[in-house]
């Protein structure tokens, strides 16, 4: 249904700009007419190939313009008759020529015959007489900012939308001549993130000389589109500061406050944010603000809207900057750049959790348990993050190192009670939980990479080799007080009541080093061919260390005494070497300006050394094993690029996988308060073996129009010996969790991508289709009956983005995903189907007013459990004052309809659970904003 | 590149097998020389039936069997075109109406047991031996000779592959690169005369081989016969073009470039640009570093310069005349009827003639290909400028695409 709705919206739109597009002129009394004619250059006597030819009306403006095609020719159309306009020509090195035309009354052509400019006379001081709209140097089409007439508060996307030939498509995506531009660079370098909306909705026009794109395609490829767009700045101008600050005020002392700024120099750029709200709007790193804070609004955007779907209260502060600094600013060589990065980032949040969960345990066949438990928790949570690269490339050195370090304090607390009964509905056990928990954790992240490439040397026969090291470092220490009273009502002797201390410090150190030695044929028979046989070694060590010390104390008749059994001391030693030999072989076939095939296969064998070696306090947990595996991997990948027309790409890969187990699986220390789920171990565990096979496949559409591009990705896997759950259940749901090998895990999944585009005269269409399918097999052991859970998911969804001018955008999603799990000797099955609808419109009025409104339908289908529709709708008024439109004052209406509830359904082996939760309701709220912005060092930002 | 660079290395040994007794050092005649000062970027433009009397266009025909990528080489003999494809590693021959005939690929070469690779072909000549016209196709086991008809004849090793020309009825050879040998010496001469009557061989320009691996030498230059008796030599790093004659080699030509086309004076000498000459020219561009195949054809001279610029705007393809001193650019001709308002080469489009320039001089007539790619593109661009085109176009547009075999395209210049 909402697909239809949405699909319906989608046609009108597009129907709405066909017929704009083909409005009907009256044949009878042309008002229009045509201008034609040839640009040369007698003095050289050649014709001009890319002049620009302008026209302009009586009052400056620009009527339209093009370029000279290969034989000098121009032509306009629908030019008005009677009308004084002015003709420019000009070229770059030539005078500009200027001349006054009009069409006769009565004639629908002008023929200007030959128009002849001259060579600009070198030393003559350049006249500028005025700045023609787009030129041609040089390979390269510029797009001249001064020729187009805006207001004084546009923006780099305004300017683009007003170029014919160019597309600002919904979601950023620019394209020329329905080509996308690959990468959109300001100065020569990637602005921020490169996030495209970064660039184009805050650079003001005025600051801006000329757009600048041209092809980086390989020459031996010359359709290839590998197109750039470079905003070139005015001198100054790349000094600039931007963002927004915003406080608003609603409902329910409903708050949010938040800020981005933004500061360039030519080797330097830096954000900053902050932002601190009640509404669940915490961004989950600095980008996702920046993104959201530029001059133009956020249009359609839904990224960073209040996530209605969390569950809980939640009030948060962050806080962070980002930098980005250029070591190599004017380089314009792709192996000559180096640069280094930098982000802070701090996050404070609280959540207060309320929620209830329905739980239908299935014994066997008409035998279940219900359980009901309510739940209360309040989480604190400080975090602090640094992340930083360094790149430095060099001729045929590169290297890259990244770091990151992450602190989080965080605390709770939480109550939990809970009741179960049986099939008729006679209580037999209830269970009172308190937790209380602190923790502090830190995390080191370390990752370098040297490569080392010489491909440019043929007579060198080493041609490279690669090194890499990684270091992770975690360290957490927690306390925990658990308080547990536990009463069968069947049997009072069972009951068992728990005030238990727990002290963890637990400390992990991993180490990876890779070494990969590349084109072995060159190194060893030199430039002997070989039949395009090539090999490469690879050698890969991982070494982990874990220290776990847990401090357990109970509280025994007043006081806390150490418990013996639960504290524990345990370390963890692995180390595993995998050294690997490569083979592969390359076919390809090309054919000049037709095609260029190329298949490669490769097979790589691997032996995996493992040893395990595990030290503890606790003798039955003093084991090491050692495991010994062989690891094929194998790949084929086809290409094939059909000049002009389109490029596909599929690979198919083979891979196999070892997992070791743990020491928690082969022999775990059994806590024994939570008694409805006890964790047993194995020590006759195997290591589980995972052999996966991979297709993927690519299509690449390089046609000017009407495009159409798809991926697709597929998989299965089967796992030998999986560690599988052995799970036994006492009549008074207690589970006890052993663990076992099992052969038997399969998995199959798809996933599938497709888009395509529609371009009219004044509005565009997008279309995009995502599936995915997931079906695997697990089997498990419930009260020592084997059994196999299938499960199944789906979810497919059609996205549509139409834009109109500026005036109108629409997004429109409908998705539908299923899921089903069944078990077979159990015999149950449970199903759940999830249908999701989404639009988001964006009008605006005036340059100053605009209206902005998302609706999301959600439903929620189960098998078992009551049926869950709403629908959240989310409406706001956005005005903009002052001069340079940088003050902003907004009205938004947060689910309008009351309706958001947050339901969970999940579906495990034998269980299936229903939970509601605490969320976030309809609020109203006034925000007031400013947008700051200068670019250059002049005050105002004038033409 | 890499094969194809390795191949000329191979081919650079094979010489030394090429030993001559009687030789001689020649001596270069710069009596005659004259200066001419060309700024390549004034050059100005024409319209196509102003420079040529003659354009025609000939598809070659594609079929199944005669599908190829592009034209590496190209040989005229009678009424037949040799097609060397590097893509197939195939000899082709067509019509002189472009019609498929036979080609020769890679399973008629023979590998013999010693051989130490598969027999490929790296390219091919044609040559008339005992009053038979052979193609005599090169790999890097030996040479294997076919007859017009792509039949096996034989294999022969210690062929001379050196680029070579005939004059005075068969009597005099022009060759590239050999070594001579001189008493216990040998010497390597970039340009060698033999005079079969005189029973004499003079070598010019001495050239220490050994930079070829000491060094990096990037380059154009070659022989190019305009008449009969007279062909023009160049060499890298040099802005001189050598005429050769029966009786003589000398210098006719010596062309002074602007300032920022021009080499270093102590290009060759420095050794601060020894095996950096490659980084050099990727960062001076615009210098050029030779002149390619050049004729002299009434007045006009046609000279290619050659540089790692491939910006289109660079004129390097140039048509000079010696009388008048006007200078006219390949890229700026204009296409008009004569050529059915079609280019003459791929200039701007593709990369064809900037790589390899002119496939063959014959019979007074230039021929250059382009791909069905360029075209279709030339063909959509110059809509409605004709309403009819030659036979052999007319069809091919109407049964060709993009994907169709090469277009040649054969002028013949005006020389009164």
């Amino acid at each position: 249904m909402r697909f239809l709705f949405v699909l319906t919206i989608g046609m009108l739109c597009l129907c709405a700009s066909s017929s704009y597009a083909q409005q009907p002129t009256n044949p009878s009394a042309p008002t229009t007419g045509t201008i034609k004619g040839i640009v040369r250059d007698t003095a050289h006597n050649y014709v001009l190939k890319a002049a620009t030819v302008s026209i302009y009306r009586a009052d400056s403006s620009v009527l339209n313009y093009q370029l000279s095609n290969n034989y000098g020719e121009f032509k306009f159309t629908n030019v008005p008759i009677g009308q004084i306009l002015r003709i420019d020509i000009s070229n770059i090195g030539y005078e500009t020529l200027r001349q006054k035309i009009t069409i006769p009354k009565g004639e629908t052509l002008l023929d200007l015959k030959t128009l002849v400019l001259n060579p600009r006379n070198e030393t003559l001081k350049e006249v500028v007489i005025s700045i023609p709209p787009i030129t041609y140097n040089n390979d390269t089409l510029e797009i001249n900012a001064a020729a187009f007439k805006l207001d004084t508060n546009a923006t780099v996307e305004d300017l683009l939308k007003k170029v014919p030939n160019i597309t600002v498509w919904g979601d950023g995506i620019i394209t020329v001549n329905g080509k996308e531009v690959k990468s959109l660079l300001v100065n020569g370098k990637q602005f921020f993130d490169g996030d495209n909306k970064v660039t184009l909705q805050n650079i003001p026009k005025n600051a801006l000389e000329k757009i600048q794109i041209f092809n980086n395609a390989d020459r031996n490829n010359p359709l290839d589109s590998n197109l750039i767009a470079n905003l070139k700045l005015k001198k100054g101008k790349d000094r600039s500061y931007f963002g927004k600050i915003g406080i608003g005020y609603g409902t329910d002392n409903h708050y949010q406050l938040d800020g981005n700024i933004n500061f360039t120099t030519p080797k330097l750029q830096l954000s900053i944010i902050g932002a601190t709200n009640d509404v669940n709007k915490i961004p989950n790193d600095i980008n996702t603000l920046v993104r959201n804070s530029t001059f133009k609004g956020i249009g359609t955007s839904v990224e960073y809207q209040p996530d209605f779907r969390q569950t809980g209260i939640n009030k948060g502060i962050v806080a962070g900057a980002k930098m980005n600094y250029n070591f190599t600013p004017d380089s314009k060589e792709w192996n000559n750049k180096s640069s280094m990065s930098a982000d802070y980032y701090f996050r404070n949040t609280e959540t207060n959790n309320s929620g209830k969960t329905d739980n239908i345990t299935t014994l066997s066949t008409n035998n279940k348990i219900f359980s009901l438990s309510e739940n209360t928790s309040v989480n604190n949570s400080e975090s602090h993050r640094i992340n930083s690269q360094f790149n430095y490339f060099k001729k045929n050195h590169q290297i890259d190192i990244s770091e990151s370090f992450n602190t989080d304090n965080s605390s709770s607390k939480s109550i939990n009670l809970r009741n179960a009964s049986d099939n008729n509905n006679k209580p037999i056990s209830t269970n009172d939980g308190r937790s209380t928990s602190n923790s502090d954790s830190q995390n080191l992240n370390l990752r370098a990479n040297y490569s080392y490439n010489n491909y440019n040397n043929w007579k060198q026969r080493f041609k490279g080799f690669n090194l890499s090291y990684n270091l992770s470092m975690n360290n957490r220490n927690s306390d925990r007080n658990e308080i547990t009273e536990f009463k069968d009502l069947l049997t009072p002797t069972l009951n068992r009541d728990f005030n238990r201390n727990y002290q963890t410090d637990a400390k992990t150190l991993n180490q990876n080093i890779n070494l990969t030695v590349r084109d072995l044929r060159s190194l060893i028979f030199g430039n002997k061919n070989l039949s395009d046989f090539n090999g490469e070694i690879t050698a890969k060590l991982d070494l982990d260390n874990n220290k776990n010390n847990n401090q357990v104390q109970d509280l025994n008749s007043g006081t806390y005494q150490v418990n013996n059994y639960l504290s524990n001391n345990l370390q963890t030693n692995q180390a595993v070497f995998t050294p690997g030999f490569s083979i592969s072989k390359n076919f390809s076939k090309n054919l000049s300006n037709r095609y260029n095939k190329n298949l490669s296969i490769r097979f790589t064998a691997a032996q995996q050394l493992s040893y395990q070696d595990n030290k503890s306090i606790k003798s039955f947990q003093n084991i090491n094993r050692d495991y010994n595996n062989f690891i094929p991997t194998a790949s084929i990948s086809y290409s094939n690029y059909q000049y002009g027309t389109h490029q596909t790409s599929i690979s198919l890969n083979y891979n196999t996988q070892i997992i070791i187990p743990t020491i928690n699986q082969l022999a775990p220390l059994t806590d024994s308060t939570n008694l409805y789920n006890l964790q047993r171990g194995n020590l006759n565990l195997v290591e589980a073996k995972t052999k996966s096979l991979n297709l993927s496949i690519y299509r690449y559409d390089m046609r000017s129009k009407n495009t159409l591009n798809f991926s697709a990705n597929a998989s299965i896997g089967l796992t030998e010996d999986a560690i599988i759950d052995s799970s036994f259940i006492d009549a008074r749901n207690r589970r006890n969790n052993y663990l076992a090998n099992a052969d038997g895990t399969k998995y199959a999944r798809i996933y599938g991508d497709v888009r395509k585009s529609l371009k009219f005269k004044s509005a565009e269409l997008k279309f995009g289709y995502t599936t995915s399918f997931n079906v695997n097999r697990t089997p498990n052991y419930l009260n020592g009956l084997f059994n196999f859970s299938n499960n199944t998911s789906t979810e497919n969804k059609i996205s549509t983005n139409f834009t109109f001018k500026d005036k109108f955008a629409l997004e429109g999603a409908q998705s539908i995903g299923t899921s089903s799990s069944k078990q077979k000797s159990l015999n149950t099955a449970y199903k759940n189907t999830t249908l999701t609808s989404s639009l988001s419109t964006n009008y605006n009025f005036t340059k100053k007013f605009s209206l902005n409104s998302n609706v999301s339908f959600n439903s929620n289908n189960p098998s078992v459990g009551e049926t869950v529709n709403f629908t959240i709708w989310n409406a706001e008024f956005n005005y903009r004052f002052t001069k340079g439109n940088n003050a902003e004052i907004k009205l938004s209406a947060l689910d309008l309809l009351k309706q958001n509830r947050a339901i969970f359904n999940f579906a495990g082996t034998n269980t299936f659970t229903t939970s509601t939760r605490n969320v976030l309701q309809q609020y109203f709220m006034v925000t007031l904003s400013y947008y700051p912005r200068k670019f250059g060092n002049n005050a105002a930002v004038k033409k | 590149m890499k094969p194809l660079k390795l191949f000329l290395y191979v081919l650079l040994y094979a010489q030394s097998l090429t030993l001559l007794t009687f030789a001689q050092t020649g001596k270069i005649d710069s009596i005659g020389m004259v200066t001419l000062r060309i700024d390549p970027q004034s050059a100005r433009g024409a319209a196509i039936s102003q420079i040529f009397d003659e354009v025609k266009f000939i598809p070659l025909e594609t079929t199944k069997e005669s599908l190829f990528g592009n034209i590496a080489q190209l040989k005229i003999a009678g009424n037949k075109f040799v097609i060397y494809d590097y893509d197939t590693r195939s000899i082709l021959l067509f019509s002189d109406e472009g019609k498929y005939i036979s080609k020769i690929d890679a399973t008629k070469l023979q590998t013999d047991k010693e051989d130490k690779e598969k027999a490929q072909s790296y390219g091919f000549r044609t040559v008339n031996e005992e009053g038979k016209d052979y193609i005599v196709i090169f790999t890097s086991n030996n040479v294997q000779y076919f007859t017009m008809d792509g039949k096996f004849i034989k294999k022969v090793k210690n062929y001379s592959y050196s680029d070579e020309i005939t004059m005075s009825k068969g009597n005099v050879v022009a060759k590239l690169g050999m070594y001579i040998k001189k008493g216990k010496d040998s010497t390597f001469y970039k340009l060698n005369v033999i005079n079969k009557v005189k029973k004499d061989t003079i070598g010019y320009f001495k050239f220490d081989t050994k930079l070829y691996e000491t060094d990096d030498w990037y380059g154009d230059g070659g022989i190019s016969q305009y008449a009969p008796n007279e062909a023009f030599w160049s060499t890298f790093y040099d802005y001189n073009l050598y005429k050769i004659t029966p009786d003589k080699v000398s210098l006719a030509y010596k062309f002074v470039l602007p300032a920022i086309n021009t080499l270093p004076k102590d290009f060759l000498t420095n050794p601060i640009y020894v095996k950096k000459r490659f980084d050099y020219f990727e960062k001076n561009k615009k210098v050029i570093h030779g002149l390619g195949k050049s004729y002299l054809l009434g007045d006009n001279l046609y000279l290619r310069f050659s540089n790692v610029f491939w910006d289109k705007d660079q004129k390097k393809n140039l048509i000079y005349n010696i009388k008048t001193s006007e200078l006219i650019s390949f890229q700026d001709l204009e296409p008009d009827s004569l050529s059915s308002f079609l280019p003459i080469t791929d200039s701007g489009f593709g990369y064809d003639f900037e790589n390899r320039g002119f496939l063959a001089f014959e019979d007074g007539k230039f021929y250059t290909s382009y791909s069905s790619l360029a075209m279709f593109a030339f063909k959509e661009r110059s809509a409605g400028k004709t309403t009819k085109y030659p036979p052999l176009l007319e069809n091919y547009f109407k049964t060709g695409d993009r994907k169709s075999n090469p277009v040649l395209v054969v002028f013949k210049p005006k020389t009164k």
